[in-house]
């Protein structure tokens, strides 16, 4: 073939290719990072190392510098106040013990309820110890708190899991628990009026869905933050979320206490035997069909 | 007093990771753990950088803020230390550097994290300064010696430099002046090359 005769087609054709190689090429240049430091080498670098920081890491390290052990200082202090000055003012509960007593809870959950009792106990002994760790010194005693902090979160999600399907119908919510929600279960006033509860009142199902719900996504962001099995980013999500929730169920476990052992007498009798008095039922759990 | 710095120049830095090795070697450091890692952006294209990166003992440090049992402390030259008899491992130092610099060697029960460890810029720690359990426990102190970090030492490129923040600078402030700012302009690596 004549070069020389097909010249004035090569031509425009080269042109062409060499153009669109130019146009190809230059953008990847013009992102590559450079020969000599510039500001677009140093923000891939940055990529690496400090990725989302600015996001969540700053959130993380305002919050656990300061904001978390206050937070959990309060529920301390302030809880245990407000259900003193309601021992004082209004008191304890008691109901009579005589006629037959009603059997509340069977065997299988009373020994479920007392397993979930010893192991949350921990958790929220040794989850305190972590928080307020500088005050004990640190070392391996807190280390030793985060080992049984690990075994007792298995344990109350076992029985934690039980005591959800033994009691998931009937904590169900229900239209009456509004009625006790707005006159706080009666526990502002020393009347014996009949409450608006079933076999649980408003109260001890909000307990319950924050301790079985809220316990799972405890664990599932414990299992995460011990483990560290999720990216840097979502660690700090979780340490954020953990922290808030545990404040929560902390707060409600006083509670759960102070009703248990202190504002109602005979109660945890009932727990222990599994019967409760016909009076007691009759007036606070006044809707529970036998 | 001196404030203690780290800098890499990466225009310097080859890649050679003889910093992580020095360090790893000369302080004995735990198994799975590597105080000093060296990173590349770009690999295999024109403009490639690598850049060497330990603990930077930052100023107003973000581990030092949010250690629950206050196991790490700054020493007045800007050091940051860990103290691993204190520390718990629970990990949220890792979570609020932003150098991703605290390590954790899986402990003994469960699987769970042990002490902190991280680059202590060859300052040993809280332990009696050239004692055994200092040197097991962190390392060699070279600073205590006189001598600059081993990562600073063996760079082969002298990349990496540590010690006197002012020095420092000063060193890397001329080694900019002597490559000239032509590269930096907008336009030049293209239109001039070399050349």
């Amino acid at each position: 073939m004549n070069i020389k005769k097909n010249f004035r087609f090569i031509l425009p054709v080269g042109a062409l290719l060499l153009a669109a190689v130019a146009w190809a090429g230059s953008p990847q240049i013009l992102l590559s990072p450079g020969s000599g430091p510039s500001t677009a080498s140093f923000a891939s670098i940055n990529k690496v190392f400090t990725g989302d920081w600015q996001q969540y890491g700053q959130l993380f390290t305002t919050w656990q510098g300061g904001l978390f052990n206050r937070i959990f200082l309060l529920v301390l202090t302030i809880v245990p106040t407000v259900f003193l000055l309601h021992y004082i003012i209004i008191g304890a509960k008691s109901f009579s013990h005589a006629g037959t007593p009603i059997k509340f809870f069977g065997i299988l959950t009373r020994f479920l309820h007392w397993l979930a009792a010893l192991s949350f106990s921990l958790l929220v002994i040794t989850g305190l110890m972590v928080v307020f760790g500088k005050f004990l010194g640190g070392g391996a005693l807190i280390m030793s708190g985060r080992s049984v902090h690990l075994i007792a979160a298995i344990v109350f999600c076992l029985s934690a899991a039980g005591l959800f399907l033994i009691w998931l119908k009937d904590m169900l919510p229900m239209p009456h628990d509004i009625l006790w929600l707005f006159i706080m279960g009666g526990y502002l006033s020393k009347k014996k009026k009949p409450i608006p509860a079933g076999k649980f009142n408003a109260g001890q199902k909000i307990w319950f869905w924050l301790a079985t719900i809220g316990g799972g996504v405890m664990a599932w962001s414990g299992y995460n933050l011990y483990s560290f099995a999720a990216p840097t980013d979502q660690l700090r999500q979780m340490a954020i979320l953990h922290n808030f929730l545990a404040a929560g169920l902390v707060g409600f476990f006083i509670i759960h206490l102070y009703m248990s052992l202190f504002a109602i007498k005979g109660s945890l009798a009932s727990m222990i035997t599994g019967y409760k008095s016909p009076e007691e039922v009759e007036i606070l759990h006044s809707r529970y069909k036998i | 007093m001196a404030r203690m710095k780290f800098l890499c120049d990466v225009e310097r830095c080859i890649d050679c990771n003889g910093c992580v090795i020095a360090c790893k070697e000369g302080n004995q450091v735990p198994v799975g753990v590597n105080r000093r890692r060296v990173i590349s952006i770009g690999e295999g294209k024109p403009g490639e950088k690598s850049i060497s990166v330990a603990c930077m003992h930052c100023s107003d440090a973000p581990c030092i803020a949010v250690c629950p049992v206050d196991a790490i402390y700054q020493r007045e030259d800007g050091i940051v230390l860990v103290n691993k008899k204190t520390c718990i491992g629970c990990g949220y130092c890792f979570m609020a550097c932003p150098f991703g610099a605290p390590q954790f060697p899986s402990g003994k029960v469960f699987g769970a994290r042990g002490a902190m460890d991280k680059c202590t810029f060859c300052a040993g720690g809280p332990e009696e300064t050239f004692s055994d359990e200092e040197k097991r426990l962190y390392g060699q102190n070279r600073i205590a010696e006189g001598k600059v970090p081993l990562c600073a030492a063996m760079c082969a490129t002298k990349a990496l430099m540590a010690g006197d923040a002012n020095v420092v600078a000063d060193a890397y402030r001329k080694r900019v002046f002597a490559r000239g700012s032509g590269a930096n302009a907008w336009g030049w690596d293209k239109a001039y090359g070399k050349k």
